[in-house]
């Protein structure tokens, strides 16, 4: 497994990196060349902004460039393996992973300049989009239409399609709507050598799409996207229930699962995350309780109130405190809003934070709540859950201060403990943010060499030189491939 | 000989293994031995692609049955491939669950066989594909690995997604044994309308469908298929509609349904709940039902607001060959199935080149999925070449570069 401990930030021409000296003269004299001046920035302190994304560890780059078409997407893919320079791309750097932060060295490769809606098909409800486009900046742009795009983590106000495709993102909705792949109709990509692909999930063959999607940027830069839309709902109703400890909230989620019931989002909040949120947005949750649901209908005003019904009943008989039903609709955004600024508000406890991501079957919430509650307490960690209950996604967040290395240290290993915890209880070890670099080599504790070898076979295919996001996903020490393709 | 032979019985040259050791062992010894595997499930969508390439072992899935976890509470099943999606579907159903599969023939298809075929149902545009559903699998590749993605969970970004790419690869890339899928709470009711579409209604009817404020679950418009779906014809043909809820919602569903099939001047609806989705099912039977050598049935994939157009370009270009011509356009998704016939299957035999000719012509991606007139191998049945099938073939020679499992089967020759 990793530790990387250390913050100290990994040198742009650490081993690996074939760009020495004069190379990196002529990369940045070509990418200028191609792309001109204010799109390619070397100097260290630029270079530095890029260094991480919300993982502990990070690494500088050779160059970042901003590209502003798939043909300059294309062209920095050809001068950088010209130079013998890795590519990471790069969308809004919210990934808890080290996904988008260069390893060896590289060129990143930036999307914020290709952030437009390209086309929008009402009729059959689907939008062609640039990677750089802000998750929440679509459903703004197509809210007119009575539509919206369903997959909606929680940083989509900053995090980017391109990087939402990446990671195969989830969010609250994902519950009912799926995550992002189920969302991603057809893809333009840039392959390791520059050329461009099309991939569409009509086309007969292969469904190289779903491949691509949540693929890291170990495959392809995807340099646009046909996304589907969702009608939105007639009516939506937002529920919150109060529970004295986290087991009966838990217990309660389960049931409303095994009862057949499944709700757009079931988020379920700790006593610890609950009384930061509550400093910080006054969104009006019950502080005094030991975990609250934050429970969301969206369909026919039909079916609403059945719903109500059913979802109060689980919850009393699960020991309820409380059951509040959001009046209006500022009054449900303001709920939201708790939710969704819940890992900032945290900002409070400790000046830092480091979110796991992990999945466990939904009946094994409970037990899995404890493991974490007590791998946190074994090293002295202070621990808030706040979390996709009704996916069984789980989201500890552990606080520290990163200028403490013990503190630091103390949050690896209760991490590390946490995908254990998710792993025994027949779960994984990412249920939406990928493995990136931190738990590559989680990698061998869930698949065999057999079932890694399978993905390494799909990898040959579409990097052979391992030029796309290399010391990602595969643990450390996979190696190029025995045969290399033509 | 593969070692453990004695495990599995033959039918001449076919093998029907019951477990997953053994498919491995018969692939690794037919890659070593450059033996060409043909597989076949409940063999319902053999019309669809061509033939594999002069197989000399046909490895049948069907010894493959059974559930090898049940979470109902977790919404999660894992089941072996060869386990008809019937079997499936009463398990869950008994728990109040589905899958939807959506595909012909549930008592004989399988489920390897059904995701092998990327099969594409009715209910996708309410509920996704079956794709999206598939959450783990086991799959043993040409050289006899074992290979496992994915797992129990809903969610899981854990390395590639390679339960998806094994969807719709007409197994050229490996053998599925397990499929891991969540499951759906089963909607309580089902309503089923028929109603004959008079002179100048289709059009309208068919918007009004597709504007419907609670979608149905699955809608078509159906011209011919008068013995196999069920409903009086029209002078524009019938529509049938699938309504699936609660009762509240059924009941609103169908005022919604009359008054905006009222608008459209569709006069008469019968309304069914006894059987409707057994008349339903039929629907979907009808995709792939052929007469004998007689027919031949294509499967086209406009949008949803191409589709009436499209349908009727089809019959006009059946009707330039005089050939005759069924077609059931699904209204939510926009595909559209269309068989051609003669009374004769010669006379559909001297004539279906040309036909087809003309069908991809008009609509290049057109793939044949039914038919068993000697003249089918013949045609373009794939449609033509997606986009990336350079990558895909790049991908066939990474997983089986000896062209062990179903050769030419697939698309542009893989």
């Amino acid at each position: 497994m990793q530790p990387h401990l250390v913050f100290n930030v990994k040198g742009g021409h650490a081993a690996g990196s074939a760009c020495h000296g004069e190379l990196s003269i002529v990369l940045r004299e070509r990418l200028i060349e191609a792309l001109g001046t204010d799109a390619v920035k070397t100097a260290a302190e630029d270079l530095a902004v890029y260094a991480f994304d919300a993982y502990t560890d990070g690494g500088t780059p050779s160059a970042v460039v901003l590209p502003a078409s798939t043909r300059e997407v294309s062209a920095i893919v050809k001068i950088a393996r010209d130079c013998g320079e890795p590519i990471v791309a790069r969308g809004a750097g919210t990934g808890l992973c080290g996904g988008a932060v260069p390893t060896v060295g590289g060129v990143i490769l930036s999307f914020t300049r290709m952030n437009r809606v390209l086309q929008l098909d009402e009729a059959n409800r689907r939008a062609r989009v640039q990677p750089g486009l802000i998750n929440l900046d679509l459903s703004r742009h197509v809210a007119s239409s009575g539509l919206f795009y369903a997959p909606d983590p929680s940083s989509q106000q900053i995090s980017t399609i391109g990087g939402n495709i990446a990671t195969n993102a989830g969010g609250p909705h994902c519950l009912s709507y799926g995550t992002t792949v189920n969302h991603v109709l057809a893809l333009e990509v840039v392959d390791h050598r520059g050329e461009v692909f099309t991939t569409n999930i009509d086309d007969v063959g292969y469904d190289l799409t779903a491949a691509l999607v949540g693929s890291e940027g170990t495959l392809g830069l995807v340099t646009s996207a046909w996304l589907r839309l969702v009608t939105l709902p007639q009516a939506v109703r937002v529920w919150i229930a109060a529970f004295g400890d986290v087991d009966s909230a838990s217990e309660a989620v389960s049931a409303i699962i095994a009862a057949g019931i499944v709700p757009t989002a079931l988020e379920m909040m700790d006593a610890v995350i609950t009384q930061a949120v509550e400093a910080a947005f006054h969104a009006g949750y019950p502080t005094d309780a030991g975990a609250i649901l934050l429970v969301e209908y969206a369909g026919l005003e039909e079916d609403a109130d059945a719903a109500e019904a059913a979802i109060h009943a689980i919850a009393l008989e699960h020991g309820a405190r409380s059951w509040r039903s959001a009046r209006s609709k500022l009054e449900r955004e303001t709920l939201w809003a708790g939710r969704k600024g819940a890992a900032g508000a945290t900002g409070r406890i400790a000046p830092n934070y480091y979110t796991q991501d992990v999945c466990v079957p939904r009946s094994k919430l409970p037990q899995a709540l404890r493991l974490v509650e007590s791998a946190a307490a074994e090293n002295g960690v202070t621990v808030g859950n706040v979390f996709h209950a009704g996916d069984g996604n789980l989201h500890p967040l552990l606080m520290y201060d990163k200028r403490d290395r013990k503190q630091v240290a103390a949050v690896v290993e209760t991490g590390n403990a946490i995908l254990n915890c998710a792993i025994d209880l027949g779960g994984t070890i990412s249920g939406e943010h990928g493995i990136g670099w931190e738990k590559r080599d989680a990698m061998t504790r869930v698949y065999s060499t057999a079932d890694l070898a399978a993905m390494g076979r799909v990898r040959d295919v579409f990097d052979p030189a391992r030029v796309l996001n290399p010391e990602k996903i595969f643990p450390t020490g996979s190696r190029c491939p025995e045969v290399a393709p033509p | 000989m593969p070692r453990g032979r004695a495990a599995v019985s033959i039918v001449q040259e076919r093998i029907r293994p019951t477990s997953t050791d053994s498919v491995s062992e018969i692939l690794a010894d037919s890659d070593r031995s450059g033996r060409k595997v043909s597989i076949v499930g409940g063999n319902t969508l053999a019309g669809m692609g061509f033939p594999a390439e002069g197989p000399d072992t046909t490895l049948e899935t069907t010894g493959l049955t059974g559930v090898v976890a049940n979470e109902p509470a977790d919404l999660a099943i894992a089941v072996r491939a060869g386990t008809p999606l019937q079997s499936l579907s009463t398990v869950l159903a008994a728990q109040g669950q589905f899958l939807p599969f959506d595909a012909p023939q549930p008592h004989s298809a399988t489920i390897g066989g059904t995701l092998a075929a990327g099969w594409l149902g009715p209910r996708r545009h309410l509920y996704g594909r079956i794709r999206d559903y598939l959450i783990g699998s086991a799959i043993v590749l040409a050289d006899g690995t074992i290979a496992r993605a994915g797992g129990m969970v809903p969610k899981n970004v854990a390395g590639y997604d390679m339960s998806r790419l094994y969807v719709g690869s007409f197994g050229t890339l490996g053998i599925l044994v397990q499929a891991n899928f969540k499951t759906v709470p089963r909607p309580p009711h089902a309503r089923l309308f028929l109603a004959p579409l008079p002179e100048n209604t289709r059009s309208r009817a068919m918007a009004q469908l597709r504007a419907l404020a609670i979608p149905p679950a699955g809608a078509f418009w159906v011209d011919g298929f008068h013995k196999a779906i069920d409903g009086a014809a029209g002078d524009e043909g019938r529509i049938v509609v699938l309504l699936e809820g609660s009762n509240a919602l059924l009941e609103r569903a169908t005022r919604d349904l009359r008054s905006a099939l009222g608008r459209a001047g569709v006069p008469e609806t019968t309304v069914t709940d006894a059987g409707a989705r057994e008349s339903f099912e039929r629907v979907v039977d009808a995709y792939v039902a052929c007469l004998g050598e007689r027919s031949i049935t294509y499967r086209v994939y406009p949008f949803a607001d191409a589709s009436e157009e499209c349908t009727l370009r089809l019959h006009e270009v059946a009707q330039r060959f005089k050939l005759h011509a069924e077609t059931i356009a699904d209204v939510m998704n926009g595909d559209v199935v269309l068989r051609v016939s003669d009374r004769d299957a010669r006379a559909l035999a001297a004539r279906i080149e040309t036909f087809d000719d003309a069908v991809h012509e008009f609509e290049p991606r057109a793939q044949v999925v039914a038919g068993k007139n000697p003249q089918r191998d013949y045609l373009r049945v794939w449609g033509e070449a997606p986009a990336a099938i350079e990558q895909m073939r790049a991908l066939k020679a990474r997983f089986d570069p000896n062209r062990t499992l179903n050769p030419g089967r697939f698309v542009g020759g893989i």
